[in-house]
């Protein structure tokens, strides 16, 4: 886990003051140090690669400009950054990976540490730059700061040279920063620890066993899922904003409430909104543009580049694939019935209609997840089977709160209860948690109770990975 | 300028099948509810084919209303 491992949390305390204290001539200097040594702790090759790839889009950029070939000769290589850190550890499991400039033991995660974001970013700066809408940086610290900033080094959120530079030259650290930055990364553990992770057994069970659970248990894993992806990543949204705050920065926003979204392309406007504007920005308008005079089948076409673009980023493999093509479904159908839809609102119970068309959504992407998550697409379908056989269990305990309530390796109905008591209270009033959670007020109740709430409920143990960290 | 703004609002109600929208150089996305991401640049060639011009990339992305869009409109007519 990045942020939540007790070194790190000395490690955050320290940078946190000293930054505080440190003089804000000095500050960049120190917050690319210390974000040198965040990810050199993780792993010494990670951090050559960040080191390099800073160097070179730094000197690229200041020659890119007009020169067409060397742009894209800036793309490819950072291209291959995302191919080699993300891709090799999912077909060559734990072999010695030796024909790149340094040899990596994959043996563990870590070496593809968030490179895939990181080269996102990288890309979107060359490409800023190649458009002529933002001038190259000149100073190589404050670049290096923007590039490998240790709160979104590793799982974002992607930023614009133009979201992030500005605030260098204006950055302060006061009070309220503090409180709000703090506030933020509470919730965000909270989030984590306590709401995520609880659900994570419930979760390993009914997708990774292949066992022919009921409809209905099968149902609630799917639902479980979803929500503890959503917990899991805008917790650690949460933390890295708050960290971010706590050093004077406003980095960008990643959710906004996508659950409670009445369209899938809502949602994909609400949910890990600075990759989707990346994809956005860089691929669906692009080509939309070229091929607007084919009206509709232009706007298809996006659809479909776009999404086979996100499926590939996130891995190869049939699952990916498979998850794309739902959403390229939902959306292309979106597009098509759009007018219908518009005027059917009119007519209905705008209430009615809203609640209805969450539900519809919140279904959609959670069947399109089950292919996210399953580890095949045979695995993924022989669930889906079982979510509409068999619906309810011959026996309540054994088939359903069995499999959902598993702690450790016994049932746990009381601590599954809890769980969803928690989730359930936080999907409710999530709008008044965020408010909580930005305040800049410092409310010691509200942090007494929900550091208790973390040392209480949380999940300490099972190392669970964040799930967003393996991209 | 009135024809300019009546002449553009023919082309946003064919486009998005309404043929009792109105729209003032304030209108943004947000006021109609067929005008999102998906349909914008259907629109976009749709303006562009009843005026006889050709919008670049980054004047379509800067759009923040329909202002926007009558000023671009407006002074590339004047260019031509």
């Amino acid at each position: 886990m990045i942020f939540n491992s007790p070194i790190i949390l000395l490690f955050l305390i320290a940078v946190i003051t000293l930054n505080y204290f440190v003089s804000p001539l000095f500050r960049s200097f120190f917050l690319l140090a210390a974000s040198f040594a965040f990810i050199g702790y993780y792993s010494i090759e990670s951090l050559l690669a960040v080191i390099i790839f800073a160097g070179f889009n730094f000197y690229i950029a200041k020659k890119i400009s007009g020169n067409r070939l060397l742009y894209i000769t800036g793309l490819l290589l950072n291209s291959y950054a995302i191919i080699m850190f993300n891709y090799f550890h999912i077909t060559k499991h734990g072999v010695d990976f030796s024909y790149s400039f340094v040899s990596f033991n994959i043996g563990s995660f870590v070496v593809a540490l968030g490179l895939s974001f990181y080269s996102l970013q990288n890309i979107a700066y060359l490409s800023e730059i190649y458009f002529k809408r933002f001038k190259p940086v000149k100073n190589i610290v404050e670049f290096g700061l923007y590039n490998s900033f240790f709160p979104k080094v590793i799982s974002g959120p992607v930023m614009l040279p133009a979201e992030f530079m500005p605030q260098i030259s204006k950055n302060t650290v006061t009070k309220e920063k503090l409180i709000s930055g703090f506030n933020r990364f509470l919730v965000g553990v909270f989030k984590k620890i306590v709401i995520a992770d609880r659900l994570s057994p419930a979760v390993h069970s009914i997708f990774d066993f292949g066992d022919q659970y009921s409809g209905i248990t099968t149902i609630a894993g799917i639902y479980l899922f979803t929500i503890q992806l959503y917990f899991d990543f805008s917790g650690y949204t949460d933390m890295a904003l708050g960290i971010g705050k706590m050093l004077g920065y406003d980095l960008k926003e990643n959710f906004n409430f996508p659950l409670r979204s009445t369209s899938v392309s809502e949602f994909w406007r609400r949910w890990h909104i600075s990759l989707i504007g990346w994809f956005t920005n860089y691929i669906y308008y692009p080509l939309v543009y070229r091929l607007r005079s084919y009206k509709k089948a232009a706007a298809l076409t996006g659809i479909v580049v776009t999404f086979l673009v996100s499926g590939i980023w996130h891995g190869i493999g049939l699952t990916f694939l498979a998850w794309a093509f739902c959403h390229i479904v939902y959306l292309s159908f979106e597009l098509m019935s759009k007018r219908f839809r518009v005027s059917l609102s009119g007519k209905v119970n705008h209430e009615i209609y809203e609640a209805i068309s969450i539900f519809i959504v919140f279904n959609a992407v959670c069947f399109s997840n089950i292919f996210f998550r399953s580890a095949s697409v045979e695995a993924a379908f022989q669930l889906i089977e079982n979510s509409v056989s068999h619906f309810f269990p011959v026996n309540w305990l054994s088939g359903f709160i069995a499999p959902l309530a598993v702690g450790g390796h016994q049932v746990d109905e009381f601590n599954f209860y809890i769980s969803l008591l928690i989730c359930g209270s936080c999907l409710l009033f999530e709008r008044r948690i965020n408010k909580l959670a930005l305040s800049t007020k410092l409310n010691v109740w509200f942090i007494t109770i929900v550091t208790l709430l973390i040392f209480l409920f949380g999940i300490f143990n099972n190392g669970e990975r964040f799930i967003y960290m393996q991209f | 300028m009135q024809q300019l703004t009546e002449q553009l609002q023919k082309v946003f109600r064919k486009v998005f099948m309404d043929e009792k929208l109105t729209i003032g150089p304030g209108t943004t996305a947000k006021d109609i509810k067929m005008w999102d991401s998906l349909t914008h640049l259907e629109l976009i060639a749709a303006v562009e084919e009843e005026f006889g011009i050709k919008f670049t990339f980054s004047e379509v992305m800067q759009f923040n209303n329909v202002g926007d869009m009558m000023d671009v409109i407006r002074k590339i007519k004047n260019d031509l």
